[in-house]
């Protein structure tokens, strides 16, 4: 405590009145914790498995600095516009305003600001200076373009094998038109190449590219993908009139037209499954989906299987193909056999048990089968751990075998999705930027994760989430336009402002506002700083921070507080 | 001051130059044409008999628009005391009224006044602490204000009233403290005597503007009377305590200027009437004091050697004066229109006080009388001077005069047959 | 829309270094004053927790400047302050009287209704903190039913109701007196400078815990305050010259237990306790609802600084009563 300064009686005023303000007494040291500013992790950015930062570019996206927030996707993903679209967002499923009232629409916000760069001709950033090894890649679908991207970004040469005509892998062959226009995904690959990133298309290895040619790069990455469907394990699946989903789709993606029947029936649940029946009634056919289990554990997109309902493609549930039957080889009936659910398996969902005796027979022209896909690694030289159909990769996507990783659909623990693809991909490159000795092993630290109810909810008034527009269904069922818009730019700012920004400080003010020690004010950059002289630590600038960017932390001893104020 | 030459506390000004108009008005309005002749900027007050005309009188100036002044009527005395020490801290010229009760209520904010060292200006009525309930005069109701660091001064007569009210602003705004002018219920307050009204510009010229030397200002922005610790407290009342020793001086300073200006003069202090030459005086004030005169000159036109002291100001208490009477009489008797329970009245404590550390310590006789406005009349005075002729030392601590008693008989005190009586009782 | 912000005046005329306990709702009350007035603004304070927090001789916190008066003279005090200023020319300076609720609610009322019912031109600010915090947390007529004091102990809590202040005062038939809470910033400060535009008697009511006296966390200050405007417990309100009501902000109408809850001053309650609270709350809302003027039901100060809060809550309104009109 200041020693108070008084006066003789001689030199006092005739009354006791103030002469000085009480900035001069350092009520800090009432203090037992500090206030600190900390930015914390959002849900949505540990939820995303590419790890973009989310908070950060909605931020640049509320100040409209467009390419800005692009810029900061790319850090971490060089295909926005292809996940603006396609990304099964599990990012949403994180945020901590879905609990409040509606989760927010992140990854039409992604797309949007995807699209606001389309026209961008600046080449997204290299953030490192040229280095001399070389690496390949093998596959170009989204794995094998973010790694390849990633390298390219810390200075390497990535080199791309392709096997097919054109560069995308499932992205290109396994999505249709109406979700992934082609002219975004031109558009993002030719930005990867602009880094350097070199494609060789037709060049399958073991097919016109010898693995020995691999030999002259210093690290390879496999990431083939799981091209091919899998079997349904029935009798009659061999008939003619029976497609796989994977073929369908590749089809149709490759401008062809297969021959099918009126009755479609797709036998599956996941996306590839929606995909084809949705394309089935594009070109102006009935489809139905079959699916062991019931809609809630249906592994495909929720939107997806809504738009599905709303473009008149039927459902039939907790049915099982048990076989396929026709003449002259040709499918002209399907047996199925009903299901119910039992106890969950190791996917947390109900298992399917079939219900003795249930079977029956339905009439059907044409069966799709789109129960999963699976890699070819048939051109692989060693004797490469496997587990399953799978290449077995560890948690840094080494395959065992020093200078070659694997990663995305081909390689183990893949989920099957875009984003897990881009995240292998961006991981591998780490990996690989180690395993060349640039960089030392980093332990990343923990995340200290947002949670709900560390969320300041007064200072966020209900608001529902985006209604994304899209084309009349009677349009889009009838032609491969792409179903969903771009959000405006109004919906898009207004959707951003929903946002909570965990975990971010977004200089709101409101610790400022609520400080009854007048100790919080904002330097010329517009950062804060705490009077610690004077903060008497009560925490209502931490309670009240709308997204816990602020905590507490114990004070020192009250000796070190006092020295460190009179410095 | 020799009280046959400079008795000016009556009516002997009335054709002074300084004299703007002469109007036969009750002591309250003398208050309330004064407090307009001061300029004075914000009034706030509650009614109470006896001070109530002063309030109706300021209240008809103000919205007359004679007199530019806020006048707040307020709901207590005690919020009237607020009022005047905030328009004070602001730097206006603050007046209020009041009486007894009244008083009584205001007491935590006389302190305040002090305290903030404000130099308000309040008549006071004098009238009897209730219960019972009493409208008439004694003083009591001021006494009990003793320790507040108020100035106060009992007045004589209805000019009185009104020229002590402009030398108080002077005083009060010099030596930055609240004072306090007492007159007597009904005997002044509702008595007419003429009044000489001085002009206008001769007050101006004798009170000017209010220049404060502190105040409330947004442009340099003080806090006032905020706690203060026991490092301090004891300089902060030093210096109220100096203030009031300083204010002696101005006291005498301001009364002389003023008799220059208008041709009258109280003394300062005290005033003395027919002591040059007395063995025996009397020490009293207010209206008694009037009251005496008529006693004194009577007995000394019987040859006894008697004299008067009027005790104008209380506080500061009048020391010096006292000890210079003292050296100079044989007795002195103090009548005391007030009571201290448990002592005895207080002007006779007070004196006793001042002169027990003096070189010379005559006999004091401590006197009670007229208590509730029990009449005090030239007998009254008379019967005292005859106990003080025939005693050398008082009989008891407190002399009642006039108490209606069985068992307290009240002596006759015959005056001496001898008017040289001082010289001659003592061989009797 | 978004996140609510408050955008407030920025100058800071509240100095650090003040006495306030941590998480003070009364210094915060100050502060948004300062902030509202400016500094053309005299502050008059009785005895009252502002008595210390503005600081020992020779220092001073308020930036403006500061009388000290007794008790029960903020009122009185406040308006021999104005009528001196007024008396020498200065008719800008704005005098506020600067109250707890000991000194506005009990103490300081007579002199309060002697200054509104004269509508004496000043301001009065009652930062409520529902009991003698300075003198160490004694019951007044602000602390309401149930609660813990020092002089109400828990095995006898405070077995009477709040008074109702705000009624009392409007049946002064005020020009302006409004109510407002430190977890609404820039809705008391847009009253404050409403206040500061109207001639007359202005009185607001602050509703401003205090940790140590209600037992709660200072960190929960704000959210506090916040519970008890939502639960109806402390409505936000204006009413123009004693009779026209005007809501501020409807509540979300969350369970007082809620509230009650937070602070150890309740702690001893039982259900049943808590439930006669809620009973009551809700019938004085009722008996508030039933003198709204009839077209506006919610009204919101127009801030100097538009505030997005605000405009969030306007629509927010407006938006709720076309649903149900």
């Amino acid at each position: 405590m200041a020693k108070y300064k008084y006066t003789t009686v001689e030199e006092m005023p005739p009354l006791a009145f103030s002469l000085e303000s009480t900035r001069k007494i350092p009520t800090g040291s009432w203090r037992h914790v500090r206030p600190v500013y900390k930015n914390k992790t959002s849900p949505c950015e540990v939820g995303c498995p590419a790890g973009e930062k989310i908070p950060e570019y909605f931020e640049l996206l509320r100040q409209k600095r467009y390419e800005e927030a692009w810029y900061k996707i790319l850090e971490d993903n060089p295909l926005p516009g292809v996940t603006g679209r396609v990304c099964y967002h599990p990012c949403e499923g994180q945020c901590n305003r879905k609990p409040y009232d509606e989760g927010v629409a992140i990854h039409n916000i992604e797309r949007f600001v995807a699209d606001q760069n389309l026209r961008n001709k600046k080449l997204p950033r290299v953030s490192e200076s040229p280095k001399s090894e070389k690496v390949a890649i093998i596959g170009s679908g989204p794995a094998g373009l973010s790694c390849a991207y990633q390298l390219a970004r810390k200075g390497y040469h990535a080199v791309i094998y392709e096997a097919d005509h054109e560069p995308g892998g499932m992205l290109r062959y396994g999505i249709p038109d109406y979700r992934l226009p082609k002219k975004i995904l031109d558009k993002e690959i030719a930005d990867i190449e602009s880094t350097g990133v070199e494609i060789r298309p037709d060049s399958r290895i073991g097919g016109s590219v010898a693995w020995s040619e691999l030999e002259k790069y210093d690290a390879v990455f496999v990431a083939v993908g799981a091209m091919r469907s899998r079997k349904m394990d029935v009798p009659g699946e061999d008939m003619k009139g029976v497609f796989t989903g994977v073929d369908f789709l590749w089809e149709i993606n490759n401008g062809d037209v297969p021959k099918i029947g009126r009755n479609v029936l797709v036998v599956g649940g996941g996306n590839t499954a929606i995909d084809a029946a949705r394309t089935a009634v594009r070109l102006g056919k009935k489809a139905t989906i079959l699916y062991r289990r019931t809609r809630t554990e249906m592994p495909a997109v929720p939107e997806e299987i809504e738009e599905a309902e709303k473009e008149g493609v039927r459902f039939e549930f907790l049915v099982a193909p048990v076989k396929v039957t026709g003449s002259k080889g040709k499918v002209s009936r399907i047996e199925l056999m009903r299901m119910k659910l039992g106890e969950p398996d190791a996917s947390g969902r109900r298992k399917p048990v079939p219900v003795k005796g249930s079977n029956f027979q339905v009439a059907a022209d044409t069966i799709i089968s789109a129960i999963g896909e699976e890699p070819d690694l048939s051109f692989l030289p060693y004797s490469f751990l496997k587990k399953g159909v799978r290449l077995f990769v560890d948690d840094d996507y080494s395959t065992g075998v020093p200078g070659i990783f694997a990663g995305g659909d081909a390689a183990t623990n893949p989920n099957g999705t875009v984003v897990n693809a881009i995240r292998a991909g961006k991981e591998a490159a780490t990996s690989i930027d180690e395993f060349l000795g640039w960089r030392t092993k980093s332990n990343g630290t923990p995340h200290e994760v947002v949670r709900p109810e560390d969320v300041n909810t007064f200072y966020f008034p209900h608001e529902s989430r985006v209604k994304v527009p899209r084309i009349p269904v009677a349009k889009s069922k009838t032609g491969f336009h792409e179903v969903n818009k771009t959000l405006s730019e109004a919906q898009a700012l207004d959707e951003a402002d929903r946002c909570f920004t965990c975990g971010t400080c977004l200089h709101c003010d409101v610790c400022m506002t609520f400080c009854p020690d007048v100790a919080i004010s904002k330097d010329e950059s517009g950062e804060y700083v705490i009077d610690y002289d004077h903060c008497k630590g009560c925490g209502i600038c931490v309670n009240e921070c709308p997204r816990e960017a602020m905590e507490l932390v114990p004070e020192g001893s009250r000796e070190e507080v006092e020295e460190a104020q009179q410095v | 001051m020799n009280g046959k030459n400079g008795n000016n506390s009556g009516n002997g000004g009335l054709l002074h130059p300084s004299v703007d108009k002469v109007l036969v008005i009750e002591g309250t309005h003398a208050a309330s044409y004064a407090v307009k002749l001061a300029r004075v900027q914000v009034i706030a007050a509650y009614p109470i008999t006896p001070q109530t005309s002063v309030v109706e009188k300021l209240s008809e100036i103000v919205s007359q628009g004679d007199l530019a002044a806020k006048f707040i009527k307020v709901e207590s005395e005690h919020s009237a005391m607020a009022c005047c020490i905030g328009s004070s801290i602001s730097g206006a010229r603050a007046f209020t009224a009041t009486s007894s009760q009244g008083l009584a209520l205001m007491h935590e904010l006389l302190h305040w006044a002090a305290g903030s060292r404000l130099p308000i200006v309040m008549v006071n009525v004098n009238r009897a602490m209730a219960p019972p309930w009493s409208i008439y005069v004694d003083h009591n109701d001021s006494l009990s204000q003793r320790d507040t660091g108020w100035l106060q001064f009992y007045a004589e007569s209805n000019q009185e009233v009104m020229d002590t009210v402009l030398q108080a602003y002077k005083i009060a705004e010099t030596v930055s403290l609240p004072i306090m002018i007492n007159l007597d219920a009904f005997v002044l307050s509702h008595t007419s005597e003429p009044v000489a009204i001085p002009k206008q510009e001769l007050v101006d010229e004798f009170l000017p503007a209010r220049k404060p030397s502190f105040r409330i200002d947004t442009a340099d922005p003080k806090a006032f009377g905020a706690l203060i610790g026991p490092d301090a407290y004891m300089e902060m009342r030093y210096k109220l305590y100096s203030a009031m020793e300083d204010a002696r001086a101005v006291i005498r300073d301001v009364d002389s200027e003023f008799a220059e200006k208008f041709g009258r003069s109280y003394g300062g202090l005290v005033e003395e009437y027919c002591t040059e030459d007395a063995e025996i005086v009397l020490m009293t004030s207010a209206t008694a004091v009037s009251t005496a005169r008529i006693a004194v000159d009577e007995l000394r036109s019987m040859g006894f050697p008697v004299g008067l002291v009027k005790v104008r100001a209380f506080r500061p208490f009048p020391v010096d004066e006292i000890r210079a009477i003292a050296g100079r009489v044989k007795k002195i008797g103090i009548m005391d229109r007030n009571v201290s329970f448990g002592a005895t009245g207080i002007i006779y404590q007070e004196t006793k006080a001042v002169l027990y550390n003096a070189p010379v310590r005559p006999p004091l006789f401590g006197f009670i009388a007229g208590l509730g406005g029990r009449d005090i009349t030239p007998e009254t005075i008379k019967e005292i001077f005859s106990y003080l002729l025939n005693h050398d030392e008082p009989e008891s601590e407190t002399i009642w005069i006039g108490l209606k008693s069985k068992s307290a008989k009240q002596p006759e005190h015959p005056l001496p047959q001898n008017p040289g009586g001082q010289k001659k009782s003592e061989g009797v | 829309m978004g996140q609510i912000k408050f955008q407030l005046p920025p100058e800071e005329i509240l100095a650090p270094g003040h006495f306030a306990c941590p998480g003070c709702g009364g210094t915060l009350t100050m502060r948004y004053l300062l902030k509202a007035l400016g500094r053309k603004t005299v502050v008059v304070i009785p005895a009252c927790c502002w008595s210390v927090i503005d600081g020992p001789v020779p220092y001073s916190a308020a930036g403006v400047p500061v009388f000290h008066t007794a008790f029960e003279t903020a009122a009185s005090t406040a308006c021999g302050i104005k009528a001196g200023l007024e008396s020498q020319g200065d008719h800008e300076t704005t005098v506020v009287a600067f109250a707890g609720d000991g000194g506005t609610f009990d103490i300081g009322f007579q002199a309060l209704s002697g200054a509104a019912e004269r509508n004496e031109d000043f301001m009065y600010i009652c930062y409520d903190n529902e009991a003698y915090m300075n003198t160490g947390i004694q019951r007044s007529s602000a602390t309401p039913f149930g609660a813990w004091t020092t002089t109400t102990p828990a095995e006898s809590p405070k077995a009477e109701n709040k008074k109702n202040m705000v009624e009392i005062l409007a049946a002064h038939r005020i020009p302006y007196l409004a109510t407002a809470s430190v977890a609404y910033p820039d809705d008391m400060i847009a009253k404050i400078q409403k206040a500061h535009d109207i001639h007359g008697f202005r009185f607001i009511h602050v509703f401003s815990p205090c940790p140590p006296g209600w037992k709660f966390e200072p960190e929960d200050s704000i959210k506090i305050s916040r519970m008890a405007i939502e639960s109806k417990v402390f409505p936000l309100l204006e009413i123009f010259n004693g009779v026209d009501y005007r809501l501020s902000r409807e509540p979300a109408g969350t369970p007082v237990t809620d509230y009650i809850k937070m602070q150890g001053r309740f702690r001893h309650l039982g259900e049943k306790q808590i439930e006669q609270i809620q009973t009551y709350v809700d019938e004085e809302w009722e008996r508030l609802v039933r003198k709204l003027a009839p077209e506006q039901h919610l009204h919101q100060p127009e801030s100097r600084v538009a505030s997005k809060a605000a405009k969030v809550i306007l629509a927010k309104s407006q938006s709720r009563k076309g649903a149900t009109s």
